[in-house]
């Protein structure tokens, strides 16, 4: 996985991290099964960090794509797309490259992660 | 740790449906990590070798970040790291066992010695991972049961324990 597809992923799981974290529901039943949930200011700083990590483009596209739909980033798995569970066709490649635009849907338009 | 018993996840979760979480690949008999920070590495390490996993080094980073958000360490020597990732596409359970125990910063200052590391997906369409935390929780809160998973040195051992604490024998 490239360090700009990485760090989307990053991003991604830290703002869903940080909902669990602030919807009364979720922390209710994580604290009723013993555990902590109190460092919600370290999340928010961890997520700024990450943010400054990302170029410019890859953020538009990111918060472009979290428009529409809640998850931007999305696995691949036998080359179906985890987001709109439509096949990928042969030609589209995992390969990112430093510059180059980063692999997206054709159908639905999320950013692919190869797992 | 204190468990309400009014907790219902994970109530009619059956040893079979439990322990298709686990694998031989992800029992860790014998931990050589010391520290917190080194456990984590430790266990994520065991989801290398997962079809679905080809980037542990993300989840990692995931737990790591789940744990400035409040120590998973439950008490009575257990800790539960967990999280839901992007990168995961099923839910997992890393078991290791430390014998010399690890200091996990755990409510109740003991070092931990049973782990269960739980990695779930973004989304979670089949509404696992509560119940599986809730049924693990559950589960360890007993000390009988701490106490064979502490003994237990093959994975064999991990599930004939967790069946006979679930109330199924093999071949019932």
């Amino acid at each position: 996985m490239s360090d700009r597809v990485h760090d989307l992923v990053a991003l991604q799981d830290l703002e869903l991290m940080i909902r669990d974290a602030q919807d009364p529901a979720s922390k209710e039943k994580e604290e009723a099964l013993g555990f902590a949930v109190h460092g919600l200011e370290e999340l928010q700083k961890a997520r700024e960090t990450v943010v400054k990590k990302i170029p410019p483009r890859d953020l538009r596209l990111y918060e472009r794509i979290r428009g529409k739909y809640q998850r931007v980033v999305v696995p691949v798995r036998s080359r179906i797309c985890l987001g709109c569970f439509q096949a990928l066709p042969t030609m589209a490649t995992r390969a990112v490259s430093e510059n180059g635009p980063l692999p997206t849907c054709e159908n639905c338009g999320r950013i692919l992660y190869w797992l | 740790m204190q468990v309400d018993p009014g907790l219902w996840w994970g109530a009619d979760m059956d040893a079979e449906s439990f322990l298709s979480y686990f694998d031989d690949k992800r029992f860790i008999p014998d931990l050589r990590s010391r520290t917190k920070e080194s456990v984590l590495g430790e266990l994520s390490r065991a989801l290398a070798d997962d079809d679905e996993i080809r980037n542990p080094a993300v989840l990692l980073e995931m737990i790591r970040r789940r744990e400035s958000l409040g120590s998973t360490g439950l008490g009575k020597g257990v800790a539960i790291p967990h999280g839901r990732s992007t990168a995961a596409a099923d839910t997992r359970v890393v078991f290791g066992v430390s014998r010399r125990g690890v200091d996990y910063a755990a409510p109740d200052g003991e070092p931990c010695r049973l782990f269960f590391l739980i990695v779930a997906p973004y989304e979670d369409p089949r509404h696992e991972y509560l119940p599986l935390l809730g049924k693990i929780v559950e589960l360890v809160n007993e000390k009988p049961l701490r106490e064979k998973l502490l003994a237990g040195q093959t994975f064999a051992e991990f599930q004939a324990t967790i069946r006979e604490a679930m109330g199924e024998r093999p071949g019932a």
